[in-house]
């Protein structure tokens, strides 16, 4: 009868936190959504509401915006941080998700550059900034959440849930993304498809909300609160005090700085890689990264249910340490994989239209699309347009300026051999990625104290991911960039961009293996 | 160990106090040669977000780090 009754109590603490996770998970895979729309569809938002005048200026303010949300997280994580210390995480992981989805639909709304002038990207800006905010207060709310509920021994397997939801965040973008695109017509969705999955959020959000509405509060906070225990001032607490202020510095320097290049170099640096550096067309390139995001996403499970056992440090510096050694080797045999000039041509294929000539407005609009097709089943399609106004002094003025330039559109579509060589590729850095994320909640979730935990996990873990992170794909631009020996040449080392992750990678797995320790924290969370 | 971490500690000072003038010099020198719209939004964004957060982190880990306050492993 006794053993019975335990029986029952265990199962339903089983499914108990099951549910935990669950809802939790669901909230944090939608906010992650809402974010990565953005930054996936960076080109059509940066044509959108940007001024064309000069693509790479159009492209830097829109990596730059990109940058302001992930610039923003930190200060989202102090706010929200402190107000889950001292109201509740449950409210206060509400409150993000409703700021998140309001402005993630909002920009679905927003009328264009051409519609409303200057409004336009200042309105873009001010919601992507406030989708940071939303973004900073739900992570460390979503991790502790789940980790308070978690039984000891088992916190790194547990909260290795809601690490997948970044990922799987990303995989959503992208698909809805992919689907929306293929549903509609490239004209169309560049013209306003590309609004859709920015407006489906209301739904998803609405859905999460109704699943967090039922939850009941974490039960450490609850006993906290109870006992009076709670911070009076978690800011202060958290960064003034030298015991965690330098806990603060640790989980930064050696843990989240690096976790952050890594992340963001696995997927979004190689999605962009594959299709700025390599020229894969939009979407088997997009669908290099979901094959590999979906191949990987397990592994957060596995990597975090193995820091329960091996603890977290060396899993976590393991993967800092491979991707370091490995990304050069990794990002040379894509690029060469994709590489015309070391292809073969098969000449009596090579297809160059006849100039299409248009009248645009007051412009006149000349296209040639050349095909061409290579031994080993690549394909390549360039597509130059060439605008030319028909007014001679703008046209002169122009030439002056030197703007009279055709744009050209480079398209590589790889046969199958090299596709599934690069979802290789891929999937290998996000194995590095998982290993050095699937065990970070958990990692942080124990080395502060309940009553300043959300506020102080939040941090380091937004500084980390959010700038450390958030900043590779527009500094690795610009390294990249600083190799081109003219504009219109190719850059002398188009893999000079990796450099910055792996410094960063580099001092973080130096500072974690000297100062972090291996022991997993299996106290009470409290 | 803890003075492997201590040595470790001045590079760490070092590396934050460092990277400041590095950087200013670079943004000054880049923007001086091309003073586009873009270089400065770049450069600004590394001087105003980045670069600080380097500093004052490395700065205070390196302090802490030397004054032995990371002998006992976190």
């Amino acid at each position: 009868m006794a053993q019975n009754v335990t029986n029952v109590s265990q199962t339903e603490e089983v499914s108990s936190t099951r549910r935990v996770i669950a809802a939790s998970s669901v909230g944090t895979l939608i906010e992650w959504y809402d974010f990565y729309i953005f930054g996936t569809l960076a080109k059509i938002i940066s044509e959108q509401f940007f001024p064309k005048d000069n693509p790479t200026a159009a492209l830097l303010a829109t990596l730059a915006t990109f940058a302001a949300g992930f610039v923003i997280r930190p200060f989202g994580a102090l706010f929200f941080g402190r107000l889950g210390d001292l109201i509740g995480r449950k409210y206060t992981f509400l409150v993000t998700l409703v700021i998140m989805g309001g402005s993630t639909f909002a920009i679905g709304l927003v009328p264009g550059y051409k519609t409303i002038g200057f409004f336009a990207p200042a309105i873009v800006f001010v919601l992507r900034l406030l989708q940071g905010l939303a973004l900073g207060g739900e992570y460390g709310g979503a991790a502790t959440y789940v980790a308070e509920h978690s039984p000891a021994g088992k916190r790194g397997f547990w909260t290795s849930f809601i690490q997948t939801t970044a990922t799987l965040g990303l995989f959503l973008a992208l698909g809805v993304i992919l689907i929306v695109r293929q549903t509609l017509t490239v004209p169309v969705f560049e013209d306003w498809g590309w609004r859709i999955p920015f407006l489906i959020s209301a739904f998803l959000v609405g859905v999460s909300i109704f699943i967090r509405l039922k939850m009941s509060e974490s039960p450490m906070f609850v006993k906290m609160k109870k006992e009076g225990k709670t911070s009076a001032n978690p800011l202060a607490e958290s960064f003034k005090k030298k015991d965690n202020l330098k806990m603060v510095l640790i989980a930064l320097l050696g843990a989240t700085a690096g976790q952050g290049v890594v992340w963001y170099t696995g997927q979004f640096y190689a999605l962009s890689f594959l299709q700025n550096a390599c020229n894969i067309e939009f979407e088997q390139s997009n669908t290099i990264i979901l094959i590999a995001l979906v191949l990987g996403t397990p592994f957060f499970i596995v990597f975090g249910a193995l820091s329960d056992k091996i603890g977290r440090k060396y899993i976590m510096m393991a993967g800092m340490l491979i991707a370091v050694l490995a990304y050069r080797p990794i990002y040379t045999m894509m690029y060469n994989d994709a590489d015309l000039k070391q292809k073969t041509e098969i000449v009596e294929q090579t297809n160059v239209s006849e100039p299409k000539v248009e009248v645009k407005g007051t412009d006149t609009v000349t296209t040639i699309v050349t095909k061409k097709t290579f031994t080993d089943g690549t394909t390549y399609k360039e597509t130059k347009k060439e605008t030319i106004p028909q007014d001679e002094a703008k046209k002169a003025e122009l030439a002056a300026a030197g703007k009279l330039k055709p744009e050209t559109k480079k398209s590589v579509v790889l046969p199958q051999n090299i596709f599934y060589k690069m979802i290789g590729y891929v999937f290998v850095q996000v194995l590095f990625v998982t290993m050095v994320y699937g065990p970070i909640a958990a990692f942080l979730v124990e080395i502060f104290p309940t009553r300043i935990r959300y506020t102080s996990m939040s941090l380091p873990y937004h500084i980390g991911n959010g700038v450390f992170g958030g900043l590779v794909p527009l500094i690795s631009t610009r390294l990249v960039e600083a190799t081109r020996p003219a504009p219109g040449l190719p850059p002398a080392d188009p893999l000079a961009g990796l450099w910055y992750p792996i410094l960063i990678a580099s001092v973080s797995f130096v500072i974690g293996m000297l100062y972090i320790s291996n022991k997993t924290n299996n106290m009470d969370v409290d | 160990m803890s003075v492997i971490k201590k040595i470790f500690g001045i590079l760490w000072t070092l590396m934050g106090v460092g990277i400041i003038p590095l950087v200013i010099m670079q943004a000054m020198k880049e923007i001086a040669a091309k003073p586009s719209e873009e270089n400065w939004i770049f450069w600004s964004i590394v001087i105003v977000v980045l670069m600080p957060i380097i500093s004052f982190s490395l700065i205070t880990f390196g302090i802490f780090a030397l004054k032995g306050e990371y002998d006992v492993l976190a």
